[in-house]
């Protein structure tokens, strides 16, 4: 019979294996911060699903980083989890990765040149994988490639748990990794002493819609994560000048020459971080109805004059969103302006965004103006409102390019709004209109940002398209409708992941009306839309009388015009008719025939017909067919030959002057 | 500097005496750009006359309207309005080159010459002149491309520096470097133009072996020339740009038309000015060595048909 202690012995080794298990399973202590400290808010804003806790080591002379990584995952998808799905997204700067195939099939930005450097490799190598009570786990990996199957992308690498995580449970992942950056080829890398450091951790998933969306990197689309709370340590030699996501929080010196800046964010969903020994760094505020924003500006030495033009655009674009959307939450927005021909402009992370400039900018060119504007606008649209941008890159580029039509037009004027230059005029809503007008049946706008024809497809859809889209829809539901519209959505899903039917239905929602005919043409389809004038013509009356002397005023008229629709896209639209006497008609036509005609008998002749006289559909492709002037006015053709003429005379003379 | 201005002036008052050149030499080129423009012109007439949405291009130049146009396919490619540009602007170079030796001639002598005598001098030296040109393409094309590959070297490394302007400024200090380079290549063909044709030199070798060494004994005084003369040039057609702008209204086609074919001909004048100065330059190295260009200022031939209704 077993003695007592023995059965003392065998009892507590059951309780050790039950806690052993319990603790496996999901380690009670784990939780993820409910800190306030970087957002204008007493309480956390969003469902945080992750903390990430960075300690990193940038060496610039080989632009390789080191890092610890603990990452503490809530599991709110109310099922237990046995697999976990992490983005390494610098793996995408190597010769057979999909990103890199896709850049260069498609010439992307020009980004790749022709010949293969080693200084474009990037690597997101994982050194170790642990996972808290499971064990290491770093041979357990695997990478996947759920999109093309190209064996050779190493962007996704999934684990497989031997203990599931229950539902609202928490695992810990604790990785060792070590980065090799890019000299930049898009958005990430190095460029000279420069470092942008933008898609540089291992990120988990998005468990959405029951599975996990864990997308590879591809040529053309960007990111899509959970929101949560950061703690990053970052140390760097001491003659760089690092900025940051979120707030720092301490700034250190260390005995080896190298300083640790150490930052925090709440509720965001992406960490991005710059160093550079040249940035001049200016700061200024903004007042937000949550609270007061610190505006950090961190400008490139040729650039310093620059810097009041990029504050003043920051601040303006800021005060449109507030009054138009909702607040900004957050207590920091970071301004980078990049080093130049870096390839790292233009882009945007959470409470972090880069500028776009050249020391030889024309004040009266707003190209740096439109990428401030548009960079700030992803913190609504993509930052707070986090769209998957693999899959409906059109909800973060191309609502924030709607955004970004009405913010400059309301700021510089809407002919004028990318260039006020010497009588030369540029509207940022043409520029959208014109990258659609090329592609336009090409893709719906509705499409895995992958699978576009091209990246000039992709481009000229999400961002030109959807914008013209949403300028077109003011005209049928009204500016204040649509505002009203992009209020509710943004104040009812910030913080979470929309998909297309929330947005679309929020709008059908605040407007009142069925909009599907609309929708599923513009968002859905390829459709194209395209009206032309295709007759307008006066006769006279009497023609058959002889010797008939025509008098304005006194002799009649039958008067055609025949409207046609030339493309697939249905859509009501207006005519208006004017005749030599002054009178003006407005004719409405519901588009559904492939042609209308408008007969009049008037002592009057025909002017000029126009479709869509107020210009309110931005879609139709094609412009000119939209009106007819029916006596024609040579002025502007010859004015554009005059301009021709003189070019090529210039030329001639140059080829002369120096050959001969 | 008093030499300087001398050979100037004297250069000024030739293209003044003379200035017939640079009128026929601008309808010229007005003629063949109309020519050359008739493809856009066209296209751009169909497109827009009949569109309200062109009025975008008539007060103003809204470059929305003007992309729009140029990617409809109605108005068909670019390069179909670019060949034909192209066309004649070769075309105006090689008739520059055929007519270039009758101006010339006419520039060094101390009257009107005869339209018979200005064809006549032409076609002596068009063979000679394909053969100064040829040349020239060939050193010029050999400098132009060491100079500039040297200037891509150099803008490759400054712009592995942080020094955002340095890559700018080292352009733009070699380009000066490479127009002045240039500039004096181009001098020693002028001159070597100006001995084919004066001394009637067959063989175009001993005039550019004889213009080089002028040149080489005067190079700073003929590229200051040269170079001050650009600059007249440069600032006439930044202030013609100006005035174009400021005083010509957007919807204006004529005064468009006027200003610009007034910064077009005094571009062409300037040119012609050079010219001009390089023949009062050789003129006075005649009278210094008349051993050299021995028959500059002598008698010109008879001419076969000379009369005052038929100058040129």
């Amino acid at each position: 019979m077993p003695s007592l202690p023995l059965k003392a012995i065998q009892g507590l080794f059951a309780i050790m294996f039950v806690a052993h298990a319990i603790a496996q399973v999901s380690p009670p202590t784990l939780s993820i911060p409910s800190t306030t400290l970087a957002i204008n808010s007493s309480s956390p804003m969003s469902q945080r699903v992750v903390h990430y806790e960075i300690d990193a080591k940038y060496d610039p002379r080989s632009h390789t980083l080191d890092a610890a990584e603990v990452l503490t995952y809530h599991n709110l998808t109310g099922q237990a989890l046995d697999t976990f799905p992490f983005h390494l997204y610098l793996n995408g700067f190597q010769p057979n990765a999909t990103w890199i195939k896709e850049t260069k099939r498609d010439s992307i930005r020009d980004e790749l040149p022709e010949e293969w450097d080693s200084k474009y490799y990037g690597s997101d190598e994982i050194k170790r994988f642990e996972v808290d009570g499971q064990g290491d786990l770093t041979s357990q990996l695997q990478f996947i490639q759920p999109d093309d199957h190209n064996k050779d992308d190493k962007t996704v690498a999934q684990v497989r748990l031997p203990h599931p995580i229950p539902p609202d449970g928490y695992v810990q992942f604790k990785i060792a990794f070590h980065d090799q950056f890019p000299e930049t080829l898009a958005r990430t890398g190095w460029n000279r002493d420069f470092l942008l450091a933008g898609q540089w951790f291992p990120k988990a998933g998005v468990w959405w819609h029951g599975a996990w969306n864990c997308h590879q990197f591809h040529g053309a689309t960007e990111f899509f994560s959970d929101f949560g709370v950061y703690d990053v340590k970052i140390t760097v030699p001491q003659n760089e000048v690092v900025g940051a996501s979120g707030i720092q929080v301490s700034n250190v010196s260390n005995p080896d020459g190298t300083k640790t800046v150490t930052y925090h964010a709440d509720d965001i969903h992406d960490f991005a971080w710059t160093a550079s020994p040249r940035y001049k760094v200016y700061e200024d505020s903004f007042q937000s109805s949550m609270g007061p924003v610190k505006l950090i500006l961190m400008m490139q030495p040729a650039h310093v004059n620059q810097e009041e033009r990029h504050a003043r655009i920051l601040e303006q674009t800021m005060d449109r969103f507030e009054s138009w959307y909702g607040p900004y939450p957050y207590k920091t927005i970071t301004l980078v302006d990049p080093e130049h021909d870096s390839a790292a402009g233009g882009m945007e992370y959470p409470t972090f965004i880069t500028g776009e400039t050249a020391w030889w900018m024309p004040k009266r060119v707003y190209l740096p103006e439109v990428a401030v504007e548009h960079e700030f606008g992803h913190q609504y649209w993509y930052g707070m409102v986090a769209t998957n941008e693999f899959e409906d890159a059109w909800m973060d580029e191309g609502i924030n390019s709607y955004s970004e039509v009405k913010v400059m037009d309301s700021i510089l004027g809407p002919r004028t709004s990318f260039a006020n230059l010497w009588g030369v005029t540029g509207g940022d809503g043409e520029a959208r209109r014109d990258g659609y007008i090329s592609v336009a049946d090409l893709d719906p706008i509705a499409r895995n940002g992958w699978e576009y024809v091209d990246y000039n497809s992709y481009g000229g859809i999400t961002y030109g398209k959807t914008a013209s889209v949403l300028l077109t829809l003011e005209g049928i539901i009204g500016e204040d409708t649509l505002r009203q519209a992009m209020r509710t959505y943004f104040m009812r899903y910030r913080f979470t992941h929309p998909t297309k039917e929330d947005f679309l239905k929020t709008i059908e929602e605040v407007s009142g009306k069925n909009l599907r005919w609309y929708f599923d043409q513009a968002f859905y389809g390829s459709e194209v839309l395209d009206y032309e004038v295709l007759r307008a013509k006066s006769t006279l009356v009497e023609w058959y009388k002889e010797n008939l002397k025509e008098k304005k005023g006194e002799t009649e008229y039958n008067s055609e015009v025949v409207i046609h629709r030339k493309g697939d896209f249905v859509m009501p639209v207006e005519i208006a008719v004017i005749f030599d006497n002054g009178d003006k008609v407005r004719e409405q036509w519901d588009g559904k025939d492939r042609w209308i005609r408008f007969a009049y008998t008037k002592k009057a002749k025909l002017v000029s017909v126009e479709i869509d006289p107020d210009h309110k559909i931005l879609i139709d492709r094609n412009n000119f067919n939209n009106s007819n002037l029916v006596e024609g006015d040579g002025k502007a053709a010859r004015k554009l030959a005059n301009y021709w003429n003189f070019v090529t005379q210039l030329m001639a003379q140059l080829l002369a002057w120096w050959l001969v | 500097m008093a030499e300087k201005q001398n050979i100037l002036s004297a250069g000024a008052a030739i293209a003044s005496r003379n200035k017939r050149y640079v009128v026929w030499f601008w309808l010229l080129n007005l003629v063949l750009a109309a020519i050359g423009g008739t493809a856009f012109s066209l296209r751009a007439h169909a497109l827009l006359d009949h569109s309200l949405y062109a009025s975008g291009l008539v007060h103003g130049f809204d470059v929305g309207v003007f992309l729009e146009m140029l990617g409809r396919p109605e108005f068909g490619p670019l390069r179909a309005s670019t060949a034909p540009a192209m066309t004649v602007a070769v075309l105006f170079f090689l008739l520059t080159m055929i007519f270039l030796p009758g101006i010339l001639q006419g520039y060094a002598s101390d009257h009107h010459i005869s339209r018979a005598e200005f064809f006549r001098i032409c076609g002596v030296n068009l063979l000679r002149f394909v053969r100064l040109t040829i040349l020239f393409a060939v050193i010029g094309g050999i400098v132009a491309g060491i100079l500039f590959g040297i200037q891509s070297g150099l803008i490759k490394a400054a712009d592995t520096t942080s020094y955002e302007l340095l890559p700018f400024n080292v352009q733009l200090a070699s380009w000066i470097v490479i127009i002045l380079i240039m500039t004096a290549i181009r001098i020693w063909f002028d001159l070597a133009e100006i001995s084919v044709v004066l001394t009637d030199q067959p063989a175009v070798r001993k005039s550019l072996s004889s213009a080089f060494r002028q040149t080489r004994k005067s190079l700073a005084r003929l590229l200051s020339s040269y170079v001050l003369i650009a600059v007249v040039g440069l600032l006439v057609f930044a202030v013609g740009i100006w005035l174009w702008h400021a005083i010509v209204p957007p919807a204006s086609v004529l005064g468009a038309f006027l200003i610009s074919q007034a910064i077009l001909f005094s571009l062409l004048a300037v040119r012609f000015w050079q010219r001009a100065t390089a023949v009062a330059f050789y003129a006075r190295s005649a009278i210094e060595q008349p051993v050299e260009a021995p028959s500059l200022m002598a008698p010109l031939p008879p001419a076969p048909v000379p009369s005052e209704s038929a100058q040129v």
